[in-house]
């Protein structure tokens, strides 16, 4: 029973899934509002709830605790990401309803504050996981709460398009990554990952099929994850979903998928013998490729979205140098880089959603000339992306430093030629990708445009008064970047 | 408050005023610029005269000997098992930076008098240049590389803008391609600078530090680490050192620009708008020139000396084939933004050198060609603005028409062809002294700068020949002859400070070589002793 204890966030969040549920019911379609309220308000209480976690762990020995039968495991790392998750999921609360397309859904958007909550149960267990058949459960309550939310609003052959991949995409890789577990516990007879025999009969084992059980495995992370070749979901998926949902693709699963990733690692790293599969150079290449192949592909979207969503798989491969390093300061490094990621990739997609809102702009094209009228969102939209590119005075340029810095100390000890060439990649991507984050100020400021596109009288005040509150985040944690610095032990 | 620190930060204040105020207030925005950027210069002219020199304030090497030091604890961030990085707040000058600090607010108060040809979207432009007039404040004045990195990206975006909403006809094409040139030089100067940072330890705390004059001291460097100088590691087969050296030079050649980095430059020279080229010729080609001999000297003076003849090669390079290209261009932008490749030549060829006297040299002529430069893009704006066409040919006989101007065109062409008694003369003597007495460059080198003068004499008295003697004759007929009115009052008082100047500088060169020279012999001696 002990393990309740830590277990109140999660089991607040099952509460407040039955609740919004049968507020939904009870009020019918009216009760958009009221779900909402709701969410958010026990979203806070489930971060109440996380933050004395902290507390909890420092008093509990080791500053570890496991949960029911070493299902689930609870660390000071484990409990930053849930926080960075609730955090991130409030915002995209508050998000929803400002989209314009989702608030003209004849259904209401009830139904869809209770599958984000669902879904954010699912991600905290994603995060804690350690047990294969844990990881497994939470991996689908997330995809499973994800399809529901891209097939929402299916009016559109596109938007219906884009739910029918992600399912079909997401369904074979779950499959694979269920294969891949299976011949895990297979080759060590154990589900438990941090179980001393499970590595000891992996490492027995013969290196090949273990190597494929791993990669299987990984087929699974991956297309959380986004990382390429496991990406091509991302760009129909998040061009066809409702941009709040594209918000929510983009961030919360790939930050929870990375925490799952990295307790998945960690046994593997510490265990002093493993030599099956080089996860180091496995890393390293698929970070190289990533970083390459987003960053690259976002060069020629004209689809702002699509810009946004290769440019999310740029910062992926970019997060996994990070991970590369198997250290306390990369995984320090990765939340302080997700964390500014994921706010300003949520920034840019409220001001997509903004100008679609204000102009009916979805191309780079229709933003032509659009800055010179709408100063205010157009320069916090140059701020957000400065800050994605990672250039300084910007949260992501500390961040990008971080990540550098974490890199570069476990090079200088062990002389690892990948980390290096992850490090030259990394530079070199951020240039590449200014060609395309410029594109947005360039057709903003620079293009000239006769005929504008009428207003819409739809305002949304709360809209640009939360992105002008990212592009100060934003600013501030590029100043003084100590205040979102996350220390790990 | 610390005077650096409200020097830099200043303009800012006047930038969040013109923000709040309504768009309407065009007259306003433009006499708020003005006054920020004269009380910049009230603020350099003090520090100036209030400049202690001798031999105890030589700075360089030595974090004793800056001037108006201020230094704060800003991030500490917390890096999990490895310590803190801990970044400081530190800025300061010495004889080096004093001089650049003051030749730049000079030339940010005529940029912002050129300005008044501004006519659109005042409220953004001002607050861009405000901002852009922080950070190359912040660059001279930097001592901490992260601070000065920081600095050096924040130029970028404002100029971008100015370049891409103020600019010409291809403004977008030149915007973009300065800002993806410097860019490519500064995220792989990232990488050196954390680098730099793992190998440093500051001796008083046994902290990891961005100081730069630590990182000047061999002494600092942990062993073994990737920078050390006894540690001799090697990236790619290449010593690191060597490579951490290339990577900074290339990222401030760039900047400079020296000649295979340069086509960035005439391109944005030709879009921008004519406060943007001064700033650019005026400023930002001394960051470069300063980036190289703070940072890639201070830090990598072993690797300086041992590659002195391949900086050398590039500045003499630099001097022929700008001053080659100059000879060949119609458009007169074009031709001054070449003249600048080939003059900021002379800079590297002096640092090259590595006397007294080439160093000197490069450092005066930096000054120089600061004033030189903004007077000629100044001069060129002047007719640019009056009939929106700059071709050689589309001008003749202009000399009887526009005497006033006419008078400051010659002034500045027989300036930076380096008549005696102008200040490029004394810098380009100063760098060929240096060059000829280097033990470092052989002598050819010297022998082709002199060619270099010599040819940039050949195309400023050409073009003066083509477009100011003879009869007056206009491509655009009468039309032109009605809108070419010689220069008014406000033109005249930007250009007469400017004259004064470079004439100042010629006859009595100690303004500069007094407050630099205890510098420069420190540099010297402190790159000869590795």
């Amino acid at each position: 029973m002990d393990s309740l204890g830590y277990f109140m966030p999660e089991l607040i969040l099952s509460v407040l899934f039955i609740l919004v549920f049968v507020t939904d019911l009870i009020f019918g379609k009216t009760s958009g509002r009221i779900c909402r309220s709701i969410s958010i308000g026990g979203l806070l209480v489930v971060i109440y709830k996380v933050l004395w976690q902290l507390v909890l762990l420092s008093n509990s020995k080791g500053g570890a605790a496991y949960l029911f039968g070493e299902m689930l495991q609870l660390r000071r790392t484990e409990v930053f990401f849930k926080l960075i998750i609730d955090v991130l999921a409030i915002i995209i609360l508050l998000y929803v309803p400002w989209d314009k397309a989702l608030r003209a859904h004849f259904k209401g958007l009830a139904d869809l504050y209770s599958i984000i909550i669902a879904s954010v149960l699912g991600l905290h267990i994603m995060v804690m996981a350690v047990n294969l058949l844990s990881i497994y459960v939470s991996i689908e309550m997330v995809s499973i709460a994800s399809y529901l939310m891209v097939a929402y609003r299916s009016d559109t052959p596109v938007t219906t398009e884009a739910g029918m991949k992600y399912v079909l995409f997401g369904a074979v890789s779950s499959a694979i990554m269920l294969y891949g577990i299976s011949l895990l516990y297979g080759f060590s007879g154990s589900l438990d990952i941090n179980d001393a025999t499970f590595i000891h009969n992996l490492s027995i084992a013969n290196p090949v099929s273990v190597s494929l059980a791993i990669v299987l495995v990984m087929v699974g992370i991956g297309f959380k994850l986004s990382f390429v070749p496991m990406h091509f979901w991302v760009p129909d998926v998040y061009q066809g979903a409702a941009t709040p949902i594209t918000a929510y693709l983009s961030t919360l699963p790939k930050i929870a998928a990375f925490g799952l990733f990295i307790n998945f690692l960690t046994p593997f790293i510490s265990y002093g013998t493993w030599s099956a599969f080089d996860f180091r150079l496995f890393l390293s290449v698929i970070g190289i490729i990533t970083m390459i192949v987003g960053n690259l592909a976002a060069i020629w979207q004209t689809n702002i979205k699509r810009l946004l969503a290769y440019s999310s798989i740029g910062h992926t491969g970019f997060a996994l140098m990070a991970l590369a390093t198997f250290s306390q300061q990369g995984v320090s490094a990765i939340l302080f880089y997700l964390l500014v990621y994921a706010v300003a990739n949520v920034g840019a997609l409220m001001l997509t959603s903004y100008f679609v809102n204000k102009i009916g702009a979805h191309d780079l094209d229709s933003y032509k000339g659009v800055g010179l009228r709408y100063p205010l969102p157009s320069v916090c939209f140059v701020i957000i992306l400065i800050s994605l590119a990672g250039l300084p005075i910007s949260a992501g340029f500390n961040a990008k430093v971080m990540v550098f810095s974490s890199v570069y100390q476990i090079y200088d000890i062990n002389h690892n030629i990948w980390l290096l060439a992850l490090m030259i990649t990394g530079a070199a991507t951020t240039v590449i990708s200014l060609f395309y984050y410029i594109k947005i100020p360039l057709y903003l400021f620079l293009k000239r445009n006769e005929h504008h596109a009428e207003d819409q009288l739809l305002t949304h005040q709360y809209l640009l008064i939360s992105i002008c509150l990212i592009s100060l985040f934003v600013l501030i944690a590029g100043i003084f970047p100590q205040f979102f610095n996350i220390p790990i032990n | 408050m610390n005077i650096l620190t409200l020097l830099i930060f200043s303009p800012i204040l006047f930038g969040l005023i013109i923000l709040m105020l309504p768009a309407g207030y065009r007259n306003i925005f433009r006499y708020l610029t003005l006054f920020a950027t004269l009380l910049q210069l009230g603020i350099s002219i003090w520090l100036y005269l209030n400049f202690k020199t001798g031999a105890a304030y030589a700075g360089v090497a030595n974090e004793g000997q800056y001037q108006f030091v201020e230094k704060l604890h800003w991030i500490g961030l917390n890096l999990g098992g490895m310590g803190r990085m801990q970044i400081d707040y530190f800025v300061g000058v010495d004889g080096i930076s004093i001089i650049l600090l003051l030749m730049s607010s000079v030339v940010m108060v005529i940029a912002a008098l050129s300005s008044w040809e501004i006519n659109k979207n005042h409220k953004g432009y001002f607050a861009l240049f405000l901002l852009l007039d922080v950070a190359i404040t912040g660059v001279f004045c930097s001592l901490d590389f992260f601070l000065f990195y920081i600095f050096y990206e924040l130029m970028l975006l404002p100029l971008y803008f100015l370049i891409g909403i103020w600019g010409g006809v291809r403004r977008e094409y030149a915007a973009i391609k300065f800002f993806l040139y410097t860019l490519f030089g500064s995220v792989f100067m990232l990488l050196v600078m954390v680098g730099l940072y793992f190998s440093v330890k500051d001796p008083a705390t046994g902290n990891h530090t961005f100081n730069m004059v630590q990182m000047m001291n061999p002494a600092n460097y942990d062993s073994g680490s990737i920078f050390g100088i006894l540690s001799h590691r090697l990236l790619f087969g290449i010593p690191a050192r060597t490579v951490g050296f290339i990577v900074l030079f290339i990222a401030f050649a760039i900047k400079v620009p020296v000649v295979p980095f340069h086509t960035w430059l005439p391109d944005a020279h030709v879009e921008a708008p004519t406060p943007v080229s001064i700033i650019l010729a005026g400023v930002l080609l001394k960051v470069g020139g300063y980036g190289i001999i703070r940072i890639c000297l201070g830090i990598f003076p072993e690797v300086a000396l041992n590659g002195a003849f391949w900086i050398g090669l590039l500045g003499v390079v630099s001097i022929l084939y700008g001053a080659l290209n100059a000879l060949a261009q119609r458009d007169l932008k074009r031709l001054i933004a070449f003249s600048s490749v080939s003059h900021m030549g002379f800079v590297l060829l002096g640092i090259a050198s590595n006397t007294a006297e080439g160093m000197s040299g490069a450092m005066m002529q930096m000054v120089s060609h600061g004033f030189l430069s903004s007077m000629l893009f100044y001069l060129v704006g002047v007719i640019y603005i009056r009939v929106h066409d700059r071709d050689i040919y589309s001008f003749r006989g202009l000399g009887t028409m526009l005497p006033k101007y006419t008078v400051f065109i010659m002034i500045a062409f027989f300036a930076s062809l380096g008549l005696p008694g102008f200040s490029a003369f004394i810098a380009e003597a100063f760098s060929l002294i240096g060059a000829f007495n280097s033990k470092t460059i052989p002598v050819w080198m010297a022998v082709c700068g002199s060619v270099g003068i010599l040819l940039s004499a050949t195309y400023f008295l050409w073009t003066l020949q083509r477009m100011f003697f003879g009869d007056t004759r206009l491509k655009g007929g009468d039309a032109w002859k009605l809108a070419l009115t010689d220069l008014g009052k406000r033109e005249i008082l930007a250009l007469v400070p400017l004259a004064l100047l470079t004439l100042a500088l010629g006859i009595m060169p100690s303004l500069v070589f007094d407050k630099i020279n205890d510098s420069v012999l420190a540099l010297i001696q402190f790159i000869q002793v590795k």
